[in-house]
């Protein structure tokens, strides 16, 4: 791929983040922990490579980095966004489809500040169009945020339920445990059998 | 005169006396209208070109970089936020219209500090041996008379492990893309720089002085005999523009 796109989007990436930072500067500053820092997020799909910079109050975003990284993760978009927005960092790598190899902690820090990101939409709304209808309309957006993420883990739940239950479309988690501890035991028993078997026909005697 | 005292000039033959003063001619004439003309010309993708340099670039805190034919000062600002407080950034071009173009725009953005503005010829740089981490040259080097002796006197300029980069202009690969570039170069090019800068000829000569430009192996091959180390380049736009890195050993 001509680097010239890879760059542009990079570009526009970074300053759509920078401009999410600058709605809370008090979580953008705390950035500055990291100052010094490189990750290297391979994404998959769709395949881009880029280098993220972290510095006080804004991030750099390459798409080339010529030196040491800090910490490299692989996966797809949606599992970056997963990991960004996850509640226990923690958790979400160990059970995600993330790849992960460097210094895990910087990362962590990393996600905590991605994750308490509230950004105040009032600021430049007011600027833009007013004390009245500004703060109107920033008032809407947070209820509007607030419910759209109460909205996407109970429509997540229910769409787990539904596709257990009632389409029956895969079994529930309990029930595929039950069959892989079953399937774990019928493996033993084979390679238990095959052993004994290996040791009978070593007893029986060559035909000559 | 014999031949080897003369030069090109866009498509024509020049005296090497006379090269200098020509190309400052075509600057003082653009100087003012520099940053919208390369704008319009290239869609804004100069940006992006330029972008991929100071990635490329590695620069980083404290470090002391030169950029020549700094133009109108974009590269120089970008190494001004990166390099900070402790390092330093020289502006240099030989043309003076340009450079106080440069300086001025810099400091009205808040520039101020560790960027030195230093008019200057690329082929005698005023500066001591071993003295810069990184030297940039952004589509520059196609308007120096003698390119070998500019590329020599960068590496003279560099600190032992430093890195010199040349943007600029080269040769597209696909021929398709090299006749479509052709005609808006040789078409187009001359009718914006007579609309907006009022003044056709000046970038008649920059649609020349891309094609007289040596292309992509050429100019590697250059920085190799002035003595560059792991000299690689990448290719932008489908090598209307390329990146050209080498290494001082």
């Amino acid at each position: 791929m001509d680097p010239t796109l890879h760059i542009a989007g990079a570009a526009a990436l970074e300053t759509a983040l920078n401009r999410a930072f600058s709605l809370d500067p008090a979580v953008a500053n705390r950035l500055g922990e990291l100052e010094g820092e490189v990750f290297h997020l391979a994404c998959t799909a769709p395949a881009i490579d880029l280098y993220l910079a972290p510095r006080a109050g804004r991030v750099r975003l390459k798409s080339f980095h010529d030196g040491n990284v800090t910490t490299s993760v692989r996966g797809t978009a949606r599992d970056f966004a997963d990991l960004a927005t996850a509640d226990d960092a923690a958790a979400a790598l160990i059970n995600g489809n993330i790849e992960l190899s460097g210094d895990s902690a910087p990362l962590m820090t990393l996600q905590r500040i991605l994750s308490s990101l509230e950004l105040d939409w009032e600021a430049p709304l007011v600027n833009a169009l007013g004390d009245v209808v500004g703060h109107q309309l920033a008032e809407a957006l947070r209820g509007l945020f607030s419910w759209g993420r109460m909205a996407q883990s109970s429509l997540l739940r229910q769409l787990e339920e539904f596709v257990h239950e009632e389409a029956r479309l895969s079994p529930p988690k309990a029930e595929l445990e039950d069959f892989y501890e079953d399937v774990a035991i019928l493996g033993q028993r084979v390679e238990r059998l095959q052993a004994k078997l290996r040791r009978l026909a070593a007893r029986v005697p060559e035909r000559s | 005169m014999s031949e080897t005292d003369k030069t090109h000039f866009g498509y024509q033959t020049v005296d090497q006396d006379a090269k200098a003063g020509l190309v400052a001619g075509v600057f003082d004439s653009v100087a003012a209208r520099y940053d919208l003309m390369n704008d319009l010309m290239s869609g804004g993708i100069h940006r992006v070109w330029k972008r991929f340099t100071i990635e490329v670039s590695a620069a980083r805190s404290g470090q002391r970089v030169l950029d020549i034919a700094g133009g109108t000062g974009d590269l120089a600002a970008r190494f001004s936020d990166i390099v900070g407080p402790n390092g330093s950034v020289v502006l240099a071009d030989i043309n003076a219209s340009m450079l106080e173009v440069g300086r001025d725009k810099l400091i009205n953005q808040g520039y101020l500090g560790n960027i030195e503005y230093v008019q200057a010829n690329a082929e005698n740089l005023p500066f001591p041996d071993e003295h810069f981490d990184i030297v940039s040259i952004a589509f520059g080097l196609r308007n120096v008379t003698d390119k070998g002796q500019a590329i020599a006197d960068m590496l003279r300029v560099l600190r032992p492990g430093g890195r010199l980069l040349i943007l600029e202009f080269s040769k597209p690969g696909n021929p398709l893309l090299s006749r479509a570039y052709d005609s808006y170069s040789f078409n187009v090019l001359p009718v914006l720089g007579r609309l907006v800068a009022g003044d056709s000829e000046s970038y008649q000569y920059l649609a020349e002085s891309i094609r007289m430009h040596p292309d992509q192996d050429t100019l590697k091959g250059m920085m190799e005999d002035a003595g560059f180390l792991r000299c690689e380049y990448f290719n932008m736009t489908g090598g209307i523009v390329a990146l050209h890195r080498g290494f001082r050993a």
